[in-house]
């Protein structure tokens, strides 16, 4: 995974994800062909660091490596754009974490890498 | 082209659970030596397995000559369909295609997954390899939690209660109490539902299909090789498999099970027949969610009133159309990519009139959905009675 991760470093710290240069939908995560045009001129873009919450989800029950992080907020956030990201919502109270919360990105820590011992960064979200 | 017609001649079923004396191979070897029992004289012409993890559950792979060894049957080509929870109906999709078109006369089909052989986190770990892994394994999020993003956004959405989310669960449950390879033969109430563990909010333990052992074969057989009397043959009128936008949330709308729709939509038109002309559906019901959306999908129910309708009783067993009729993932179990398998196998039973207490009074045709992720992929067939 440590491998894998740096290797999208910027997609996970910047929020990097895809533009299409003929009609200028942009993605997240990134695409190889656009998914309203169907173009595959494709460029990088940053998305925008905010947005609202769609959905949300209190997770008991996380991911091996995640354990002590729980119970944790993750949200299908959609970002002033229209790009939809899944995240983690951290820093905020329960009870803020609510269908149509606005939110804002912020980089955080989000997990130590088993066999390295690397820690990972990389997107979350708070409620702004 | 004259098309070659397809029959399933015989199935074999394990009892889904805990199978702490059996390995992956001897529920397989199993499962398809019952069905091979079926047709004593035939010597199947390809094999497929149908599994989502035996790399990570086991540290195998190869299925498809390994299964084929151990039945003694070498020599014929025999291949793994991996496509998630969908594994089972895909691999019967590759065998329905090929017989279908004439490139062999029959074909074993065996599903198949030992999931209590890893401990609880790597079976979470496993079966979140049907999302991406990049986008969804690095924020820490489980299968079960994408499903609880939509099971919100469902109540929400549609105003759909605790209770009524509940009823699926709730007719899987009643109908598993007779199935004797249902891993739960309990019957149990929406209070129950409500009341057990949370795993990822809304979403609790009976919300969720559980982990278990086990395996489903069908043996599958064009005219030709259905020497004889077709009278206790299912003939398989139609399947069809299709894919969606690959992420839930990245989906327009994200109530709409589009892979089954497109699926059951071209399945039912290549089979030449009507909704309602279906007696039964063994629906993916992985979790409760899934069921209802599924449901809407097929167009059984309105937009929204997947949940609903099955707590005002339009889906119990011998309702106009029962579901799940065997407990569904629910309640009979649901390990994972031999799942699509046992629904097969239980629209077999219905059709030749073996599925005692749980037998859907004249039912003569009915569909099985499989989907792998969250509908990312659909497995989608049609059976009748063979004329
Ligand atoms: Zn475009």
């Amino acid at each position: 995974m440590a491998i894998q991760h740096w290797r999208i470093r910027d997609r996970y710290y910047r929020l990097i994800g895809s533009k299409c240069t003929e009609c200028g939908a942009e993605f997240f995560p990134p695409v190889y062909k656009c998914k309203r045009c169907g173009s595959e001129k494709i460029e990088d873009s940053e998305m925008p660091r905010t947005g609202k919450i769609m959905t949300h989800t209190e997770l008991h029950e996380p991911m091996p490596g995640f354990e002590d992080q729980a119970p944790f907020h993750l949200a299908v956030i959609e970002l002033t754009n229209g790009a939809r990201v899944l995240s983690q919502i951290v820093d905020s109270p329960g009870d803020t974490v609510k269908t149509g919360a606005k939110v804002r990105a912020v980089v955080r820590r989000v997990r130590v890498d088993g066999e390295s011992g690397q820690i990972l960064y990389g997107y979350k979200f708070i409620v702004d | 082209m004259a098309r070659n017609r397809a029959y399933i001649t015989s199935v074999g079923l394990t009892k889904i659970g805990d199978h702490w004396e059996s390995s992956l191979l001897d529920l397989a070897v199993e499962a398809a030596r019952k069905a091979l029992k079926g047709a004593p004289k035939l010597k199947p012409q390809q094999i497929f397995v149908g599994n989502m993890f035996s790399s990570m559950a086991a540290s195998q792979e190869h299925l498809g000559a390994l299964v084929a060894n151990a039945l003694g049957l070498e020599g014929i080509p025999a291949f793994k369909v991996e496509a998630a929870c969908s594994s089972g109906g895909s691999a019967f999709n590759v065998a329905y295609s090929l017989v279908k078109a004439g490139a062999i006369d029959s074909a074993l089909v065996v599903g198949v997954e030992k999931m209590r052989d890893m401990e609880g986190d790597s079976v979470s770990k496993a079966l979140c390899m049907a999302e991406s892994a990049e986008w969804t394994q690095f924020v820490g999020a489980t299968f079960a939690a994408l499903n609880a993003l939509l099971a919100r956004y469902y109540m929400e959405q549609m105003n759909v209660t605790r209770d009524e989310l509940s009823s699926i669960p709730v007719i899987d449950h009643a109908n598993g109490v007779n199935a004797e390879h249902a891993q739960f033969r309990k019957a149990i109430t929406p209070d129950v539902v409500a009341r057990s563990a949370m795993i990822a909010d809304p979403l609790r333990l009976f919300d969720c299909a559980p982990t278990g052992d086990g395996a489903a074969a069908v043996l599958l057989v064009n005219d030709k090789a259905a020497s004889g009397p077709k009278r206790n043959l299912v003939e398989v009128l139609a399947g069809r498999v299709t894919t969606a936008v690959f992420s839930l949330y990245q989906r327009k709308d994200m109530l709409r099970f589009t892979a089954t729709e497109e699926a059951f939509k071209q399945a039912m038109k290549d089979a030449g027949l009507s909704p309602a002309k279906l007696d039964f559906a063994e629906v993916h019901d992985a979790f409760s969610v899934t069921g209802a959306l599924s449901l809407e999908a097929m167009g059984f129910s309105k937009r929204g009133m997947g949940s609903k309708d099955a707590a005002h009783g339009k889906y119990n067993l011998n309702s106009d159309l029962s579901i799940n009729t065997f407990g569904g993932l629910k309640a009979r179990g649901h390990p994972v990519g031999g799942t699509g398998v046992y629904e097969i196998s239980e629209a077999f039973l219905q059709l030749t009139d073996q599925a005692g207490k749980n037998q859907v009074k004249d039912a003569d045709y009915g569909v099985t959905q499989n989907v792998g992720g969250v509908d990312t992929t659909s497995a989608v067939h049609v059976f009748g009675r063979a004329a």
